[in-house]
């Protein structure tokens, strides 16, 4: 249902006005003079990408598994039990089965009696409950930008914001093939979307490492509201 | 609060704020690291000259067609769902919440850091009106818990507060028992305020940039709380200055790129998020009731204006860490919510001359606030250009400066009458110059000697010696 | 080639050693100067002070002043920005605008006009000791004149240069904000001292009087045992 909006020519008129001339109903952006964006990390290949990311990491206190398709499951199994077990905050995302972890999370986890909580939203607030509850959350990453070390998530029904954000740990699985130089081909993948139809999802969220703040005397505080540990298995599938 | 926070003049609060230690180390400290990330930073990026341009461009693009984007905002936002109020006044923006949240039956509303906000006076407002209203980024937080501590600085509001003074506060207020670590405090707020993040009713948030043609809102934080406020409360209400807004995500990637290297040096902060209208149907987290709240408050009688160009700003608070009188006075001194050298020439144009007439003149247009903003804002530019609208369009000067400029003017603008001062001014101060010095002026000197040794007047004038040496050869 | 002088207020009245170290050093550099006699003042401390209606008369005979200079030469950037300000001042004059442009695009500041106008770096001059340079904030941002004075002083034989810490803050002169804003003034002025004794320099270096009176005026008066120098009076020394 469309929402409302109130007081909006008056408020528009007045701009019009001050900016001296009519209120203006079609704009054409320019051909914008300058676009360093582009020339970052431009011929940069997968490896060298990884390379940038690997070192990012350092700087944003995300410790980086490099893995393997096969040996995915182990190196999502340690990394859960290095941060203490469950109970465990998932996407609901076909790429768990994809990426060969339905056995780790249907069988071998509830075996160890780890919790595994899929989002299920026919579930409501339970979610949240749930994925306040959890130790670890894992998502996948829909985008990923070597140069600031960020995992891209594009929300949906199955793909709730809080598995990212209320658990005390946080996961990113990687593909490898996720791989972008920066920010600027996130927009870029935003463009093809709305080009094929597609509308934005409600919430679109770069993530770049765990929680911090440097509020008190400029101290640099690890974990303050989101998770306060986070690592990123990137791994190959490409 | 209101943008003026303060009953005391200016010289007063500067007297204050100068004497506080604490403060001066803690600014000059954060000023040295802040300042050398941003450096390093926009080393590491290559070009940057080339991205101010891009970020002016995108910014001066967005001004002069405001209305438009405006326009295509709203229509975006709506047709997600979401409900848009433009507010002229900061009392209309205020009221709007308050009327939303009550119809709501809304009590405890959590809020992320929003300057707009402060702006509009909307604790206050929410506060008569019966809410319990949460401040949640740390900074703010401790601000809030100390009595509504004004802040100091617009990215790192208790930047003049020491580890102690927060342990004291916390153990006063909130009955905190550990040490003053930042980690230790730090948790005993996430722990306080995760309860009230998961029972909050409404959220508020304030926006970095909007997105017109997605209708979407953006919030760039570090801690997280900014997405907390805007993933459990039901209802999520956004208030937005207005000149806040790029055209498109490619627009929006280009500053935000700018934003957090020029705030902290960081390439992305923690948490970029956009979000569009409230929750997806089918979602299960996410507000189900989206609000923007759209504040003119004095910014469309800047468009047009040789001011336009303040509207720029991204809020990034690069200018800030770079102001040598920043530095020594802090941000209390300004008596705006709005400090540093944009606050110096915000403040007058949202809040009048009545209050804030002094800032443009504390500051010695050393012009480093201009060439550390990354969208290049004239800003020691425009801090002249209230000195010349407050003492030649106000005539708010004291008569005796007004005297002296004009007899600057006839008297610097002719050779013989500027020789004959020049002589009388020297005659006059030769009884008190002692070992080629004066060390207590008369008049107008007075104030430069009270500090400081003035240079006797030479023997000879270097033109008189130029004469004799040169042309009478 | 022909310079013409602006002395600047300052050095007329202050600091003629400095103007006489500048005529020496473009001299031997083979330059044939003159003194255009209806020079005053540049009009910055009205100007900058707001009253650019009142400032305007000052500006305008300097304009007229130097309208035959082939070069235009000043021992300040700080002045040297103000000429280059002028076109701005007088872009909705139609009688001054050019006038105006014609003044800023012939003028130098003295370091700029000797490294990028004369190609020159080493004058030949010797000063032993150790120095330290602050880099005035009108000459380095406003007027872009950063590298030059380096290069000048890096060719100074028996010259140890040694960094200013936070030599990109302001001294706290910024005209009449040094009487106007006294007690922020003294703040940033003490700190600027103090930076230059930590370096334990013989020498704070300059190429600005008006901050040099403000940071030696203050050294003077805290007893602080720092030489003051224009960099025209380093470039003039021979040991």
């Amino acid at each position: 249902m469309a929402g409302t909006i109130q007081n909006r020519e008056r408020f528009l008129a007045e701009i019009a006005t001050r900016l001296g001339r009519e209120p203006k109903v079609r704009v054409e952006k320019p051909v914008w003079k300058h676009q360093p964006q582009r020339a970052v990390l431009k011929d940069a290949s997968a490896e060298e990408l990884l390379d940038v990311l690997r070192k990012q990491c350092q700087q944003i206190h995300t410790d980086v598994v490099e893995t393997t398709l096969s040996n995915l499951p182990n190196a999502l199994n340690e990394t859960v039990k290095l941060y203490g077990g469950g109970p465990l905050s998932l996407w609901r995302d076909p790429r768990f089965e994809e990426f060969g972890l339905s056995n780790l999370i249907e069988m071998k986890w509830p075996s160890e009696e780890i919790e595994v909580n899929s989002w299920d939203a026919t579930l409501g607030d339970e979610n949240i409950e749930r994925a306040e509850q959890a130790n670890v959350g894992i998502t996948f990453s829909d985008l990923t930008l070597a140069e600031s070390g960020t995992v891209v998530l594009f929300s949906s029904a199955d793909k709730g914001r809080s598995v990212s954000l209320l658990p005390t740990h946080y996961i990113a699985i990687i593909p490898k093939s996720t791989l972008v130089p920066r920010i600027t081909q996130a927009a870029d993948l935003i463009r093809e979307k709305l080009d094929n139809g597609e509308q934005v999802p409600s919430c679109i969220n770069f993530i770049t490492g765990p929680s911090n703040s440097a509020d008190i005397e400029m101290n640099l505080v690890i974990g303050v509201h989101g998770p306060v540990k986070a690592t990123y298995i990137v791994v190959g599938d490409c | 609060m209101s943008m003026k926070f303060s009953a005391k003049n200016f010289n007063e609060r500067t007297k204050d704020n100068i004497s506080d230690d604490f403060m001066r180390k803690a600014v000059a400290s954060a000023q040295e690291r802040l300042h050398g990330r941003r450096l390093d930073a926009a080393e590491e990026l290559g070009s940057w000259e080339e991205w101010r341009s891009h970020g002016e461009e995108i910014r001066q693009h967005v001004l002069e067609n405001l209305d438009y984007y405006l326009y295509q905002l709203s229509e975006n936002v709506a047709q997600r769902g979401g409900h848009v109020f433009f507010a002229k006044t900061a009392e209309d923006a205020s009221a709007y919440v308050r009327d939303v949240i009550v119809k709501k039956e809304g009590k405890k509303v959590v809020k992320s850091k929003s300057m707009v906000t402060e702006e509009i006076n909307l604790n206050t407002v929410l506060e008569e009106a019966g809410c319990e209203v949460i401040e949640t980024d740390l900074g703010e937080y401790i601000l809030q818990v100390d009595d509504h501590d004004p802040p100091s600085h617009i990215v790192a509001p208790a930047l003049h507060k020491n580890r102690e003074q927060i342990r004291t506060v916390f153990a006063e207020k909130l009955d905190y028992k550990n040490t003053s670590e930042p980690e230790e405090l730090a948790l005993h707020a996430r722990e306080k305020l995760r309860q009230e993040f998961l029972t909050a009713d409404i959220g508020i948030t304030g926006c970095n940039f909007a997105i017109a043609e997605t209708g979407s809102i953006t919030l760039v934080t570090n801690e997280g709380n900014a997405r907390l406020v805007s993933a459990l409360p039901k209802t999520q209400i956004t208030v937005m200055g207005m000149e806040r807004i790029v055209p498109s995500f490619e627009e929006f990637e280009v500053l935000v790129s700018l934003l957090t290297r020029s705030a902290v040096g960081q390439k992305l902060t923690s948490y970029v998020t956009a979000l569009t209208g409230p929750r997806d149907d089918g979602d299960a987290d996410g507000p189900e009731d989206f609000h923007l709240v759209i504040v003119d408050n004095g910014r469309s009688e800047i468009l047009g204006t040789e001011f336009q160009s303040v509207l720029q700003c991204i809020r990034c608070a690069a200018c800030v860490n770079v102001c040598p009188v920043y530095r020594h006075i802090g941000g209390h001194s300004y008596g705006s919510i709005y400090s540093g050298p944009i606050g110096a020439v915000l403040s007058p144009l949202l809040g009048g001359y009545d209050d804030f007439k002094e800032l443009p003149f504390a500051s010695t247009l050393c012009g480093a606030c201009t060439d550390a903003c990354p969208v290049k804002i004239p800003l020691h530019e425009l801090l002249h250009q209230h000195r010349r609208v407050i003492v030649e369009e106000e005539g708010r000067s004291p008569i005796s400066e007004k005297l002296a400029m004009k007899a600057f003017g006839i008297g610097a603008s002719s050779n013989p009458l500027y020789s004959m001062g020049a002589k009388v001014a020297s005659t006059a101060m030769k009884p008190l110059t002692k070992n080629n010095r004066i060390s207590k002026g008369p008049g107008p000197l007075k104030e430069w000697t009270d500090l400081r040794e003035f240079p006797a007047v030479g023997n000879t004038r270097f033109r008189d010696w130029f004469y004799d040496q040169k042309e009478g050869k | 080639m022909k310079v013409s002088l602006f002395i600047t207020c300052l050095v007329d009245m202050f600091y003629a050693d400095v103007g006489k170290d500048m005529v020496e050093v473009l001299e031997r550099q083979g330059c044939e100067l003159s003194f255009p006699k209806g020079q005053v003042c540049c009009g910055q401390p009205a100007y900058n002070s707001g009253y650019v209606e009142s400032s305007k008369s000052a500006m305008k005979n300097m304009i007229k002043t130097f309208e035959h200079a082939e070069y235009v030469v000043t021992p300040s950037g700080s002045c040297a920005t103000m000429f280059k300000l002028y076109p701005e001042v007088f872009k909705d004059d139609l009688q001054w605008s050019d006038r105006a442009q014609k003044l800023a695009d012939k003028t130098y500041e003295f370091t700029q006009f000797l490294v990028d106008v004369l190609e020159i770096e080493n004058v030949g001059a010797k000063l032993t000791g150790k120095a330290t340079y602050h880099p005035s904030c009108h000459m380095t941002r406003l007027l872009g004149a950063k590298e030059q004075p380096k290069k000048l002083l890096a060719q100074v034989e028996g010259l140890e240069m040694i960094p200013l810490p936070n030599g990109h803050n302001c001294c706290g002169f910024g005209g009449t904000f040094s009487v106007k804003m006294g007690d922020i003034s003294e703040q940033m002025v003490d700190e600027k001292v103090n930076s230059a004794m930590e370096t334990e320099a013989d020498y704070l270096i300059g190429a600005d009087c008006g901050c040099l009176m403000n940071i030696g005026g203050r050294a003077e008066r805290t007893d602080k045992s720092i030489r003051v120098m224009h960099i025209a009076q380093v470039l003039n020394s021979y040991e």
